[in-house]
């Protein structure tokens, strides 16, 4: 039985779930028959994970869990599933939160993805809204910065105040 | 396995199937940024054990994750397909409030989505008949108060063929 699409299909006839990467404008356009569009190599764009592996050079293995229906229960479970994720810096540790891109070209039979940022550092986490480091429901910063100096002493404080007993009485107004 | 645990309605289709919120196309990823334990992030939980399997069965093809405990005040982030980032603050606010606003900023509208299950009408008219898979009905005589298929019920004797055929040729002579 013939196979139903002519051998050049995939790469002259864009599928309908394949969007355009925002890195087509910094990678350059590249012309597959007339189309200017790239495919890209997988389904997910972008996805988040934890990063369980770095123990392969530049290549960070992430463990990124979606939640899936149980269809007799009807209730949501996570299920997970491993990338890799190409990461040129070695910057990530075991434990990082982290936002994955997919590449536009698979790099190599199992990375299709690149490190785009690390969301949460273990022991580094940073609170999006004040931007303070935190560490669980604790802040490790202090919300407001003191305008004092801490290391001057109370007494060299009163010193300033320059306090003396006043000789004259205290004029009635 | 019926109802069982805390508010099985949860549980349901048609519960699941009544949830409000269905993301814009541009939405890939939803994390939710909630403590267990403090009267502030009590929204923010009740989100979480309420709604969220409503916009995941809604969304099929968003990644929500959830965690617990990482920083103080919770909040909800969404990442956008063009690597943009929506910080929601959700600190004090009731479920239904956190909703409303999630709706307002990143959902489809109301009449976006009439008008959506309007042309997924069209695509299906009941006034067509044919193979089970494609239509409503295959034939008119499934229709109650029809005239049934004869291998089913037998015809009464004045519409067969052959006793039209018989008053026929008795009338001719």
């Amino acid at each position: 039985m013939l196979f139903p699409f002519p051998r050049g299909y995939r790469d002259c006839e864009l599928h309908s779930w394949q969007i355009l990467t925002s890195c087509d404008n910094k990678l350059g356009l590249q012309n597959i028959n007339g189309m200017s569009t790239r495919q890209a190599s997988v389904h997910a764009k972008w996805i988040i994970g934890q990063v369980i592996g770095t123990k392969m050079k530049k290549t960070a293995k992430v463990r990124v869990t979606r939640l899936v229906l149980d269809p007799y229960l009807l209730k949501y479970y996570n299920k997970r599933k491993t990338y890799f994720a190409h990461d040129p810096l070695e910057q990530c540790t075991i434990g990082d939160v982290v936002l994955l891109k997919a590449l536009p070209e698979k790099r190599s039979k199992h990375v299709n993805h690149e490190l785009a940022e690390i969301v949460y550092k273990v022991g580094q986490v940073v609170d999006p809204l004040t931007g303070k480091r935190v560490a669980g429901t604790q802040y490790l910063e202090p919300l407001t910065e003191s305008t004092e100096d801490t290391e001057v002493s109370l007494k060299e404080k009163l010193e300033q105040l320059n306090i003396t007993a006043s000789t004259t009485p205290p004029s009635a107004s | 396995m019926p109802m069982k645990g805390r508010f099985p309605i949860r549980r349901t289709l048609e519960y699941l199937q009544k949830g409000e919120v269905v993301f814009k196309k541009s939405v890939n990823i939803m994390t939710v940024n909630y403590n267990t334990h403090g009267d502030l992030s009590e929204g923010a939980r009740k989100f979480v054990f309420f709604n969220i399997p409503q916009i995941q069965y809604k969304n099929p093809w968003v990644q929500i994750m959830m965690f617990k405990n990482m920083t103080p005040s919770p909040f909800l982030r969404f990442y956008l397909d063009d690597g943009e980032q929506v910080l929601v603050d959700v600190e004090g606010k009731d479920h239904k409030e956190i909703m409303n606003h999630v709706k307002t900023i990143l959902g489809k509208s109301d009449k976006v989505l009439e008008a959506e299950a309007l042309a997924k009408m069209e695509l299906s008219n009941p006034a067509n008949f044919g193979p089970k898979r494609y239509f409503l009905r295959e034939c008119i005589s499934e229709v109650e108060g029809q005239v049934p298929h004869p291998g089913f019920v037998p015809l009464p004797k004045e519409m067969t063929g052959k006793y039209r055929a018989k008053l026929a040729a008795a009338s001719d002579e």
